[in-house]
């Protein structure tokens, strides 16, 4: 089978984002048309595989690092959601970096890294074995912390300091996880019911728990959870389209999708399920998620409040996840797609009144809606549907988290359903807050300081539409991607 | 091909007699003289393990007329073609390396003194890997001692010397010890030369006589090895020594010889005692101890230090504890993830101190973390190689320090009783290394906002301080560790079938 | 069977439409005696489409979105009379506020959250299934929320989020219930007297028992029943007037309708009755009657007093549903169609007041009634009829609430829940009447010439004329009303 092809979209932005690098252009800068090209060809070429079909099959190796470490990459279900997913947003957002990054600094390098980002994250995304998983991820890590690192300025290098410990950190225990299934599991491929069927021989099961753990959280700092999350409201100090695309989507994707591959298509559900790794890690999932909910309450500095949410929502993946049976894997991969378009949707409306208004903090923004209507129905819209109201997407994803919480029973069903429509609650004030500072600003507030203010231009303002356009219709038309899932799981 | 027999031979003659000649002649010449030889070393060990390959079983070559018991032996496998190999390949990117600051470290007329030191390690190296008479391989430790000495010493300013002499006191206790270790091992079994010395060791177990004797012997050879490779808590002499030496020194110390004394040491193990018998001593389980502490505190120390110098430094104590903690658990495995380390980490290691130099010619000479801001876009191949090296030292896939990790990892899970330990000193030493390695790496490529441009006005003459040698050596060693990183499987049999025949 | 009307939709998203183009183009600098007459008109088309589309038996099915959650709408009795009454207050209401607001900054944005409201409300009422009530009922929550929110003073802020706030906790409550009952078939379409799955409910008594009444309570916020109806008082005096009509007159009573929904159209009043669930039910609608009304008799401020009063009224309608029978049944459902009219006009009567002179406490309004005569005699009509006189029409519903009560066979409660109505009564008089007395014979003290007459624009008052006499025809003939309502007893019991 031609799998080859499989590598190109990996491949081609990491190559290109290098050359990006390494070749000058004479006008000292790439023009924006020639990035996004590249960005949208590679695009174009991930969704030609996926809906020819191409992409079944055995895989392609890239190479192999040692007999029993080969790189290789197979697009099997789970893959083409987040392939999906990553493919169609990257092309979006390199739009909405450009007008974002128009006055910057580096801005060669800016997208250099950007545009490898993408290339390393559809690795991860199409990774056919724990190994190729393992290598694009501390990879992502090389490439994003630059990113974090932009500008430069004091908190923009702790920020990126504490990203880099914390996720070289994770990826060493998640190494450890690794090493465990490959020596005691079958293979370290990705088969969905996991490596351990025959009840792994010759060592505790407990130990096997033990490094599921370990690994659980090794992966899971870059899905922030408690109690390794802080890089992430750290972070808040990167560039909008560096937190929005990468802290929304594919960074804490990629952690998510990580621990789906770790749970489902290595250690197996069934293997895990019941025993104590499962009630230890559901617990730490939930406390994340009131934990994220709660702080974003309280916070008041606009992106770091978002940052909060993304804590709290990316562990309703988790928590989907730590379901452990198949309606609990189609409510993770439901809420990792709904979410991305509902956060990335905020990120970037943050990031349009940041960038036109200078803008930071909440109680800066009074008033502003009726300068920027656009950009706050947008980022309305998205507080609506990370609410969970019917009929935007994060409601469908809400209820599948709650049947398959519900048909799991138990302690852990009735408490994840409470802790979900606590953080429901809470989302509802935190982000329904600043709407309402936006449009109703109270009387007495100086509005002259609005003055100049107006909507972005339209590379900011199309994405955030289509983004808007996509959760909406996806909240009302839903059927045909839960089937999908379905059939995956 | 038996004529490729000799070459081993010729490989460690050379080296004495190039070291000879080169006493006589001025700097340039002694130079040439030397970077030939090792040339010619490294072809005649590339001979020799296509030979060893190809007859798929060590050889031993008689020295002299007298045969074993009396007379002396060179014994070669595949393993020590290779090491040879690999070593010479390591001297010889670093002498390029640090080629420039030789003559400007050296005073003007010492510096063929230099060269001769470095001909004196190369032929002790090989002697140490080749040799299979234990009074010879202690001959050619304290040849390599003082040359050592020398090397540290060679840049006569005031931590110079203080260094080596402080590395001159641990270096000699260290070869005390290993001295008295061999001469009871003499007076028990009767024999220099290690097959014969083997034989009567068996004997001496089964016969159940001379137990505590034995013991102690085990316990000063390796404490002496210890003492002499930088296991800590012997430490103390490694970061004034590496730090303070001319680069191409700090490359060869660090890289090298630490490493022959950890290869004699495993000969022993192997071939003289036995290694059944050596596990059963329990010795192992205190080099493994002691090589996860080295692990974490070498590690913490590094962290502290803000001379980047002493930071690689101290970064090598914390390698080493790998390579024993390797060596510590006893198993096959564990033994070829040590092996493996003690390569990768003489091709990082080196990498490291040659870039690094290349990143203190470009920022005014100096070497503290803050000085050297926004160093990697002055000198751009020494930052990537700097990069590589410090991604290496984390584990970073596709380079090689990630294949170490692996085999230590897959190797602890024999051993259920050290695998909590050895997995946890794995993470917590990835991490610590991240905080160090990885936070220079930041600092060499930012500075404050902006910063980049102030520094342009000294950016054109720093660049053409720094030289094409240095720059070649860089390259060569990253695509060296990218080699071991991608294609380890060759190497890591290569490896396993040498530590069969070399028992 | 599934004749699919599209001609339901046209009640929901006329309103709808008409809210947004207001939103967008009210920017326009149209006279505001235009803008009115716009919006007026339009209401009354909506009143009268109302009135011809929703007939009964009508079903249009918007979709499912998966196997569980279908949208669809569906006309019965409950819906039709209820479409109406939301159709008839808005419509007045409208008017009165086209004049009220005429001079404000804010009147588009004021109309179009207005009329977007009554869209989602209409859309609600005929919801065909509890899943689509829910949908409706929380977007209605987020557009009625900035209504509140109107006069953008700190309080008024404050105000509007503590009601979003409780409103949507409240929605959630109702949500576990949701997905809680989904597997007994609760969100299948409404069916009179209950739709679970009998059989496999059984063992699981418990998971309905909490879900109901986390339902109800749920629910009930919206009707400010205690514990959830704190911010009923604080939302009330912020708003404008014509706001607080409609908050207290109609949006409460969809928390109402909801619970209706719920207790008689899905679960089934067979399931509940008798269980700790009723008697919950029973102790915290008795509970809010009373403080309701003892907190309205001491509130000094006159829209907070008539904002407990509402806590207090709609909690008799709660009382009436969770006593289960199908007299009381009938009285509740009457006195939701009663107190819309009547609160209604008591809000549109504090409006004027606010309006005319600017009192806002029940203190500063001595001799209110020789100023403003004829919304003061409506006042004092529908006080009447609130406080149960007869011939008006609060007696009637009363007398059902109360019949009912007695002949539950719930005791305590058959004989404790009459007299506790009675107790409030006699404090809505108290409350209500001091108003009517002291403006109509403010004492001897009172020394100030000849009162000003600042009665209201026609246009005002007229719409209190209207709900007043409708209080008391209704009283006189309520047969219209009731036997609907008994026809909708009938087929749940």
């Amino acid at each position: 089978m031609m799998q080859g092809i499989l590598i190109i979209p990996v491949l081609f932005p990491i190559i290109a984002g290098i050359a990006m690098i390494i070749i000058k252009p004479k006008a000292k800068v790439y023009s924006p048309w020639f990035i996004e090209g590249i960005v949208l060809l590679n695009s174009i070429l991930v969704w030609t595989i996926m809906l020819t079909g191409m992409g079944r099959g055995d895989g392609a190796v890239l190479f192999k690092l040692t007999y029993d470490l080969s790189i290789y990459f197979r697009l099997d279900g789970a893959g083409m959601v987040f392939t999906g997913l990553v493919s169609f947003l990257w092309p979006l957002a390199t739009l909405y970096a450009f007008e974002y990054m128009e006055h910057g600094e580096h801005i060669r390098s800016f997208f250099s890294l950007y545009t490898m980002t993408y290339g390393v994250t559809l690795g991860i995304a199409m990774a056919g074995n724990l190994v190729t998983l393992y290598m694009f991820y501390e990879m992502l890590t090389l490439v994003t912390f630059p990113l974090v690192l932009h500008d430069r300025t004091r908190e923009a290098r702790r920020a990126s300091r504490m990203y880099l410990y914390y996720s070289i950190g994770g990826a060493a225990c998640a190494f450890m996880g690794l090493v465990f299934v490959l020596v005691y599991g079958s293979t370290t491929d990705f088969t969905l019911g996991g490596v351990f069927g025959g009840g792994a021989q010759g060592v505790d099961h407990n130990i096997l728990l033990a490094m599921y753990v370990l690994a659980f959280f090794g992966f899971g700092v870059k899905a922030a959870i408690v109690p390794v999350q802080k890089w992430l409201p750290a972070a808040s100090v990167a560039p909008t389209p560096v937190t929005a695309l990468l802290h929304a989507v594919a960074v804490v994707k990629s952690g998510a999708f990580a621990i789906i591959r770790l749970t489902y298509y290595s250690y197996g559900a069934d293997f895990l399920r019941d025993t104590w790794a499962h009630y230890l890690t559901a617990a730490f999932v939930m406390i994340t998620i009131l934990y994220g909910s709660t702080m974003a309450v309280k916070e008041i500095h606009f992106k770091k409040r978002l940052a909060y949410s993304t804590i709290s929502n990316v562990s309703y993946i988790l928590l989907g996840v730590v379901m452990m049976s198949p309606a609990g894997l189609v409510a993770a991969f439901t809420h990792l797609v709904f979410h991305a378009f509902m956060k990335i949707c905020s990120f970037f409306s943050a990031g349009a009144v940041m960038h036109r208004a200078d803008r930071n903090y909440v109680y800066e923004l009074d008033g502003l809606g009726y300068k920027m209507p656009i950009t706050f129905a947008c980022y309305t819209a998205s507080g609506l549907a990370l609410m969970g109201m019917p009929p935007f997407a994060g409601f469908i994803s809400k209820w599948n988290i709650v049947q398959a919480a519900l048909s799991e029973g138990g302690i852990l069903g009735t408490c994840a359903i409470v802790i979900l429509l606590y953080s429901a609650l809470m989302t509802a004030i935190y982000m329904l807050s600043v709407t309402v500072r936006a449009f109703f600003p109270a009387k007495d507030t100086v509005l002259t300081a609005n003055d100049g203010v107006s909507d972005p231009g339209w590379k900011m303002l199309v994405p955030l539409v289509i983004f808007v356009i996509v959760f909406t219709v996806m909240g009302i038309y839903a059927k045909p991607l839960i089937q999908f899932l379905e059939e995956i799981c | 091909m038996d004529f490729l027999r000799n070459l081993p031979f010729f490989s460690i003659m050379l080296a004495m007699f190039t070291g000879i000649i080169s006493s006589a002649v001025n700097g340039r010449t002694a130079r040439r003289l030397t970077l030939t030889m090792v040339t010619a070393v490294l072809v005649m060990s590339a001979l020799t393990l296509s030979y060893t390959e190809q007859i798929g079983e060590s050889v031993t070559y008689l020295m002299g007329h007298f045969p074993a018991p009396w007379g002396n032996e060179i014994r070669f496998g595949t393993l020590e073609a290779f090491l040879a190999l690999y070593f010479s390949i390591i001297m010889l990117l670093s002498v390029l390396g640090g080629w420039s600051h030789v003559i400007t470290d050296i005073e003007a007329g010492k510096e063929n003194l230099f060269y001769v030191l470095i001909d004196m390690m190369m032929s002790s190296l090989l002697a140490m890997i080749y040799t299979n008479d234990l009074f010879t391989g202690y001959v050619f430790v304290e040849i390599n001692t003082i040359a050592a000495c020398g090397m540290i010493m060679i840049r006569q300013n005031g931590h110079g010397i203080v260094a080596a002499i402080r590395y001159m006191v641990m270096s000699l206790i260290g070869s005390g010890l290993f001295l008295i270790g061999i001469s009871l091992l003499y007076d028990v079994t009767g024999h220099l030369l290690m097959v014969p010395a083997h034989n009567a060791i068996e004997q001496i177990v089964t016969d159940g006589i001379y137990y505590t004797p034995l013991l102690v012997i085990i316990v000063l050879i390796s404490v002496g090895m210890a003492i002499k490779s930088g296991l800590y808590p012997f430490h103390s002499w490694i970061p004034e020594t590496y730090g303070y030496a001319t680069p191409t020194a700090s490359a060869i110390l660090s890289s090298l010889v630490s490493k022959g004394y950890i290869i004699l040491l495993i000969k022993i193990f192997y071939r003289v005692i036995g290694f059944n018998i050596v596990i059963s001593s329990h010795v192992l389980n205190a080099l493994f101890a002691f090589g996860v502490i080295a692990m974490i505190m070498g590690s913490l120390h590094a962290i502290m230090q803000t001379d980047c110098r002493k930071m690689i430094a101290f970064s090598s104590v914390a390698q080493i504890g790998y390579i024993y903690m390797g060596i510590g658990l006893g198993t096959k495995a564990g033994m070829v993830a040590a092996v493996f380390h003690l390569l990768t980490h003489a091709a990082t290691k080196s990498l490291l101190f040659i870039s690094a130099v290349g990143l203190y010619e470009v920022s005014d000479g100096r070497t503290d973390y803050l000085g050297l801001r926004n160093a990697a876009y002055r000198n751009r191949v020494a930052g990537i190689a700097f990069s590589v090296g410090a991604l290496s030292m984390v584990g970073f896939p596709m380079l090689s320090g990630f294949i170490s990790k692996y085999l230590f990892a897959t190797a602890a899970l024999e051993k259920p009783h050290k695998m909590l330990i050895t997995l946890v000193a794995l993470i917590i030493s990835t991490v610590l290394n991240a905080i160090y390695f990885l936070r220079q790496v930041v600092t060499i490529y930012s500075g404050r906002p902006g910063e980049a441009a102030s520094t342009s006005h000294f950016i054109k003459e720093a660049i053409a301080e720094s030289t094409f040698s240095n720059r070649f050596a860089s390259i060569a060693l990253i695509l060296l560790n990218l080699f071991l990183g991608l294609f380890s499987e060759a190497v890591i049999d290569l490896i396993s079938r040498g530590l069969n025949l070399f028992a | 069977m599934m004749n699919n009307n599209a001609t339901l939709l046209i009640p929901i998203i006329l309103p709808i439409l008409c809210g947004i183009l207001t939103g967008m183009f009210g920017k326009l600098r149209l006279r505001a005696r235009y803008k009115g007459i716009a919006i007026a008109g339009m209401l009354a088309a909506e009143a009268v489409i109302v009135i011809l589309a929703l007939r009964i038996g009508r079903v249009f099915v918007v979709g499912s979105i998966n196997s569980d959650i279908r949208i669809l709408f569906r006309v019965d009795a409950l819906s039709r009379l209820f479409g109406a009454l939301v159709a008839f207050v808005w419509f007045l209401t409208g008017i009165y506020a086209c004049e009220y607001l005429k001079k404000d900054r804010h009147f588009d944005s004021f109309f179009a959250f207005y009329l977007m409201t009554e869209g989602l409300i209409v859309a609600l009422s005929v919801a065909g299934n509890m899943i689509t009530f829910y949908m409706f009922f929380e977007m209605m929550t987020m557009l009625s929320f900035p209504m509140v929110m109107h006069d953008r003073t700190h309080e008024a802020i404050r105000a509007g989020l503590k009601y979003m706030f409780y409103s949507v906790a409240g929605a959630l409550m109702s949500l576990v219930a949701i997905f809680m009952l989904t597997p007994y078939g609760y969100l299948g379409d409404f069916k009179a007297g209950g739709i679970l799955d009998i059989e496999a409910l059984t063992g699981h008594e418990q998971v309905l028992l909490v879900s109901a009444l986390l339902m109800i309570v749920g629910l009930g916020t919206k009707a400010g029943m205690f514990p959830m109806h704190a911010w009923l008082p604080t939302a009330h005096p912020e708003a404008p007037a014509p706001a607080s009509a409609v908050l207290s007159g109609v949006i409460t009573k969809t928390g109402v309708i909801g619970i209706i929904r719920g207790v008689f159209y899905c679960i089934g009043p067979r399931l509940l009755a008798g269980t700790w669930v009723q008697h919950v039910w029973i102790i915290l609608s008795l509970i809010t009657v009373l403080m309701g009304s003892m907190m309205a008799y001491r509130e000094p401020m006159f829209k907070k007093r008539l904002a407990y009063s509402t806590v207090s009224q709609v909690s008799y309608m709660m009382f009436g549903l969770s006593v289960m029978n199908s007299v009381a049944f009938t009285g509740a459902v009457s006195h939701i169609v009663f107190h819309s009219l009547i609160k209604t006009t008591l809000f549109l009567v504090a409006g004027a007041v606010i309006h005319q002179t600017g009192h806002t406490r029940v203190d500063e309004l001595k001799a209110i009634g020789k100023e403003m005569p004829v919304s003061m005699i409506c006042y004092t009509i529908v006080s009447l009829g609130l406080i149960g006189i007869p011939p008006l029409s609060g007696f009637v519903s009363k007398w059902y609430l109360a019949s009912g009560a007695l002949m539950s066979g719930t005791t305590p409660y058959s004989w404790l829940g009459p007299v506790i109505l009675l107790v409030s009564a006699l404090l809505t008089a108290g409350y209500l009447l001091p108003v009517t007395i002291r403006g109509f014979f403010p004492g001897v003290n009172y020394g100030v010439g000849t009162p000003n007459r600042a009665e209201p624009d026609a246009i005002m008052y007229l719409p209190m004329i209207v709900m007043a006499v409708m209080t008391l025809i209704l009283g006189i003939y309520p047969g219209f009303i009731t036997a609907t309502i008994q026809l909708i007893a009938e087929g749940i019991f």
